[in-house]
């Protein structure tokens, strides 16, 4: 029990450390958003709204003498209630409507790659590791050069041979333009379908990490004394395989989830930009390149929330598979 | 000469468990002195706190409550600076005691340097030459290896010069010999206690075997759960044991001479069929 | 002796560093090699290319003898402009290396030796830092800075900035570990200064470590930087292979077929990192020796010289005859020479000896539990079995193998702590023996069975349901016991049973020992460095030094009559509880 508040306790710090970093990072920056903001609107022949102006300001920071902690105060106010402002890249839709449509899209293509790459990465390092000694090994060194790959180099290089060469694969986009994006089996197959490309680089770049790390601690795990004596028990092979060595050597690699979670979100925002993927990566770029610093803002918080949302659920999970956790510190 | 009053010395550890706090006392109101020549042997189990009285006279943990005091030989209380130039530790472990980055000599001249001790790099040499030769080890030899390169042994006599280095007066010794192999044992034992004639130096010897306690030390204090349940002269303690704890402690202790002892009936009972307050043993 | 100069004694600064450089490898030299070359083609290079900059109207051109590596939309040479690229990418690693690694230092290492509120603090803020997602961080912040103010150092610092915190979890686990180590208290005790204690004491036994973190930190700035600048966000004004696979992409080049624009800056950044990770390897092995290569030898299989002799008179169950065990390697340990020993049914053999002196290899040769390098060069292992007779240990078939061991042979292991799997409850450990060797009993059977076992080595059979960390070590071994005779095995090879335990705790387990032997009439090796334990509880008792049986009679023989000047040496280094002082010195000058 106490373990779980603990976790649960550090990730409302991380998310106040991240809301607060989000608040203090535009006040810092040169430069005046708000200003650039407005302007943008006024060029889409909006209306200067105030209220819009209000919401720029308490996102972006303002001129005002407002003190800085009413400021803040109305900015966790907002963020409660959801209101970013208004996208000038996507006018006028708000910018809680953006994230609403694209950030589907990114959970469904990380989520699924991610679980593909840690499900092959870990069984495949658990039985590298067992099999130590043999030809297999020369395959870990293999693995390093896919993770020292851009991501957005493999993608490309993947999106030449796959799609244009080869045309297995669609070159762009999460599904076919002429398809309304719904719950029905076209949509749905050719969602799919689109998304094998970018899944696969996801994967292949990051499956070699979880390999090297399971099959070091599988290395680590097999000089154990509990290896031993499930051998001496005359245990089978593959019982002593999974229940004694890898159960203990999947547990750092569950650990470490959150090193590796960073990659998979850094690059799959490259990948996304990539393959004009209709996920929150795009969608960040977009607002970068025109300047849309609400949604930029909008899309860093809902990015890190998510982060932090998976983080949260490996460690319970961890609680969940290592008893140790449970009783005692 | 220098010595060393552990009075009323408690300390208590902080333990989380759920989301309660509680307290350990770990040491619980132990006092003592160690006077030069002599050696005192505090025995006890793993928990029994003797450890944390070590580390507490090493001042490598504060206490809750006591004090130790030494006393140079006008009988005034040495200056905090100086502590360390006459208190020094042999640790149990000589595979982990010694950094396995750095030479042998590099281990006795810090301390030599640090204290004082001697000013050039010429001095700083023959000082660690005589070091070593104290310690029966040959010196040109030994000097410029790293602790990896040596055996147990050869380690826990470097750790033993080391402690010697700055001068020290007092030796707390906390288990030197337990992690050596038993036919080296008696050996390191033997030239601790001809240092500690030759030096005059005031010894405190911590271990969990009785026999070696008995022999080596001349008075045992015999700890329980951070509790002086006995003390006395060393004989005294271990022949005629009052206390149903080291009685306890004497009769599960293997003893050479005890072949044919009959497994049938339990240490515990024995001593509980005594009377004896319960004891309880994980 | 003293007058040694001290130029002879002066220790050789080298020597220490020696001990912590990679070893050399296949992998080693690769890795050095491409990163060898790809530096020196980032310094090099750019003297002797043309102008990367200068346009011709040759765009497009494949390579040729003008252009190496063909040109750019632009005309550009590509093999200048990676020359260039190549440089500042590296420009970029390094800096950021340095300072990922300076950061992670100083909250790990610090932290970590401080302890305390400090530690709780800093360990805190690496870990925020840690689980806030790095990119988008990094992206939100240069989208911020206008970009002529983005230079290489603004970027450099914010990659340093978002990546230094993984670093300084792992540098903080390491620093806890070695605040702790003796050699650290010993340099306080010293009376060391704490900056020094940091810096002398523990530093340098992190520097593989710190490699490590900084090849690592490296890596992953040169493809952060990459990715920013492909995105169009990296340091203005700035050529590195992520703003050259940036134009690239801009101008279309692999739609347009230009493979030579777009491949080779990737192959450098993925070679590059490669070479990295190929290094670090060679530094992880450093850290973890396990992890070293281990080849297994081709054809190694178990030789026998001698046939299985037959066992020595009715009542031996166990027959080591002429057994050496060798561990191979460039040179050839004999860890276990000619061993013969009978270990007649019911009894209880000791096996006393010192650390190396191979008594545990010669345990874990009797049912075959050594692993490579380790290898049987000579003699034989018969089991008596009370139905099958005599098994030829070292001929069964794997399978075979496996079917023998615990269901006729058990062990029970010195570690208290780690001979049971940390993560599975007692039961599961228990019951798996039964559901492996004895497949026909019911589910309420084997855990019947499992109860039982336990209550008969006097644990609670409410302690099924424990995990092993939630029993203490006593109890610990005790389950083991309970394991081990799980199966009513005949013979128990039992490998310092007791040496972790406080002594009271090791009397009752022995006791529990004895009495079941008495009960179940399984024969025991025993194997310790305790003699006097053995001479105790063995019928007869065996003395090993340098993998040789050097004594072996009945226990009273042993204590009574040793031959041998080493056990003499050995019985005289346990001095009597009660008896005389023997070769021990009273310290103290007090009668």
């Amino acid at each position: 029990m106490r373990y779980y508040l603990r976790k649960l306790a550090f990730y409302l710090v991380a998310l106040w450390a991240a809301v607060t970093l989000n608040f203090f990072i535009p006040r810092m920056m040169p430069g005046d958003p708000v200003d650039i903001l407005m302007a943008k609107l006024q060029q889409r022949g909006s209306g200067v709204d105030p209220s819009a102006r209000r919401a720029y300001e308490l996102l972006l920071g303002t001129d005002s003498d407002e003190p800085l902690f009413r400021q803040y105060l109305s900015y966790l106010g907002n963020l409660v209630r959801g209101d970013f402002g208004i996208s000038v890249s996507d006018f006028p839709t708000p910018v809680s409507t953006v994230i609403a449509t694209s950030l589907p899209w990114t959970v469904a293509l990380v989520g699924i790659a991610t679980v593909l790459a840690v499900l092959f990465g870990i069984t495949l390092g658990v039985f590298v590791g067992w099999r130590r000694g043999t030809w297999l090994d020369s395959l870990v060194p293999a693995t390093t050069v896919l993770s020292a790959v851009p991501y957005f180099w493999l993608a490309l290089i993947l999106v030449a041979v796959l799609g244009s060469a080869l045309g297995w694969f669609p070159l762009l986009g999460g599904y076919d333009v002429v398809l309304t994006p719904g719950w029905n089996a076209d949509f749905l197959g050719s969602a799919l379908y689109h998304g094998v490309l970018p899944a696969l680089t996801i994967v292949v770049s990051s499956v070699g990490g979880w390999l090297l790390g399971t099959r070091n601690m599988m290395v680590s795990a097999m000089a154990e004394d509990y290896v031993l004596t499930a051998r001496a028990k005359g245990l089978r092979e593959g019982r002593v395989m999974i229940w004694y060595a890898a159960r203990n050597a999947v547990l750092p690699s569950v650990a470490g989830f959150a090193i590796s979670l960073g990659f998979v979100v850094a690059g799959s925002i490259v990948t996304e930009q990539v393959f004009a993927y209709p996920g929150i990566g795009s969608k960040l770029l977009q607002a970068v390149q025109n300047n849309d610093y609400a949604l930029m803002q909008a899309i860093f918080l809902v990015i890190t929330v998510a982060v932090l949302a998976a983080n949260l659920a490996v460690d319970l999970l961890y609680g969940i598979i290592d008893p140790r956790t449970r009783t005692g510190g | 000469m220098t010595t060393l009053e552990v009075a009323d010395l408690v300390k208590d550890f902080r333990i989380r468990g759920g989301l309660r706090r509680s307290r350990l006392r770990a040491v619980d109101n132990v006092s003592f002195t160690l006077t030069p020549g002599r050696t005192v042997a505090l025995v006890g189990e793993s928990g029994s706190g003797k450890s944390t009285i070590a580390r507490i006279i090493a001042r490598l943990e504060r206490p809750t409550s006591g004090q130790v005091i030494l006393r140079g030989s006008g009988g005034a209380a040495v200056p905090n600076r100086d502590y360390r130039h006459h208190v020094q530790m042999v640790f149990q472990d000589p595979f982990a005691s010694l950094n396995p980055f750095h030479t042998i000599a590099h281990h006795l001249a810090r301390p030599l340097r640090l204290h004082g001790r001697t000013r050039t790099r010429a001095e700083t040499w023959s000082a660690v030459v005589e070091l070593l030769e104290r310690v029966s080890l040959p010196a040109g030899d030994v000097a410029h290896r790293r602790p990896h390169e040596l055996s147990g042994g050869q380690r826990q006599r470097v750790a033993i010069a080391r402690a010697l280095a700055p001068g020290a007066t007092v030796l707390v010794a906390d288990e030197p010999v337990s992690m050596l192999d038993v036919s080296i044992r008696l050996g390191v034992l033997n030239l601790l206690a001809s240092l500690q004639r030759d030096q005059d130096l005031a010894v405190l010897y911590i271990t969990h075997d009785l026999a070696t306690a008995r022999h080596f030390a001349d008075d045992i204090l015999v700890l329980y759960r951070g509790r002086v349940v006995e003390r006395g002269p060393a004989d005294q303690v271990i022949l005629d044991p009052h206390h149903p704890y080291t009685k306890l402690l004497a009769a599960a202790s293997p003893d050479p001479a005890a072949r044919g002892r009959s497994f049938d009936i339990d240490p515990a009972e024995v001593v509980e069929a005594g009377s004896a307050p319960p004891y309880e043993h994980r | 002796m003293t007058n040694l100069s001290p130029e002879l004694l002066e220790p050789r600064p080298s020597a220490g560093w020696r001990n912590l450089a990679p070893r050399w490898s296949p992998k080693l030299a690769v890795g050095s090699a491409l990163i060898l070359t790809i530096t020196l083609f980032g310094l090099v290079g750019p003297l002797l290319v043309g102008d990367p900059d200068r346009i011709d109207n040759i765009g497009l051109t494949a390579p040729s003898g003008g252009h190496l590596l063909g040109t750019t939309q632009t005309g550009q040479d590509v093999l200048a402009q990676i020359a260039y690229a190549t440089r500042g990418s590296l420009y970029i690693g390094v800096l950021v290396g340095v300072m990922a690694t300076f950061l992670s230092a100083l909250f790990g290492i610090v932290g970590a030796y401080i302890g305390g509120v400090v530690d709780e603090a800093f360990s805190l803020f690496s870990n925020v830092m840690l689980v806030i997602p790095g990119l988008p961080l990094v992206i939100v912040i240069s989208a911020f800075v206008p970009p002529e103010q983005r230079g290489s150092w603004t970027i450099a610092l914010v990659l340093a900035i978002t990546g230094w915190a993984a670093s300084a979890r792992v540098l903080r686990a390491q620093t806890l570990s070695l605040r702790g180590r003796d050699y650290v208290l010993a340099a306080r005790v010293a009376g060391e200064r704490t900056w020094r204690v940091i810096g002398v004491e523990i530093l340098p036994n992190l520097l593989p470590l710190l490699a490590s973190q900084f090849v690592f930190a490296v890596i992953a700035a040169i493809l952060s930087e990459a990715g920013l600048s492909f995105l169009g966000l990296g340091a203005s004004s700035s050529s590195t292979l992520g703003t050259m696979l940036y134009y690239a992409q801009n101008g279309f080049a692999l739609q347009r077929g230009a493979w030579w624009w777009f491949v080779p800056p990737g192959l450098i950044i993925a070679l590059f990192g490669c070479g990295l990770a190929l290094v670090n390897f060679s530094i992880d092995e450093i850290i973890n020796p396990k992890l070293r290569d281990l080849r297994r030898r081709v054809g190694a299989v178990t030789r026998r010289a001698t046939d299985p002799a037959p066992s020595p008179g009715d009542d031996a169950v166990l027959t080591l005859t002429g057994l050496s065990v060798t561990y191979q390697g460039e040179r050839p340990v004999r860890a276990v020479r000619e061993v013969s020993l009978t270990l007649r049914r019911g009894e209880i053999l000791g096996l006393a000896g010192e650390s190396g002196c191979g008594k545990t290899t010669l345990a874990y040769a009797v049912n075959r539990l050594y692993r490579p390098p380790a290898e049987v060069t000579a003699g034989s292992v018969t089991f008596r079995d009370r139905v099958d007779g005599d098994l030829d240990i070292l001929a069964l078939t794997p399978e075979e193998l496996r079917a023998f061991r615990w269901s006729k042979l058990s062990m029970v292991f010195q570690g208290a702590m780690n001979a049971l799997n940390p993560v599975l409850t007692i039961r599961r450990q228990l019951e798996d023996v039964l559901t492996t060797h004895r497949p026909a009993m019911s589910r309420k059977a084997r855990r019947a069975r499992c109860a039982e076992l336990l209550a008969l080595v006097g644990v609670d059979p409410r302690r099924l349901r424990s995990y092993p960390h939630e029993l203490s070590g006593g109890m610990r071994q005790r389950v083991m016991i309970a394991m081990a005779l799980l199966l009513e095995p005949q013979v128990v090879i039992m490998d310092e049973p007791t040496t972790a335990l406080d002594v009271v705790v090791q009397r009752g387990i022995l006791r529990e020992i004895m009495r079941l032997r008495g009960e179940l009439g399984f024969a025991v090796l025993f194997i310790t460095h305790d003699l006097p334990l053995l001479l105790e509880v063995a019928d007869r008792i065996a003395i090993m030094l340098d993998g040789q049986i050097v004594e072996y009679g009945s226990a009273e023989q042993v204590r009574d009559q040793p031959r041998h000047a080493y056990t003499r040496r050995l019985l005289d280094s346990f001095p009597s509880l009660t008896g005389e002082r023997g070769a021990f010195v009273r310290s103290g000058g007090a009668p």
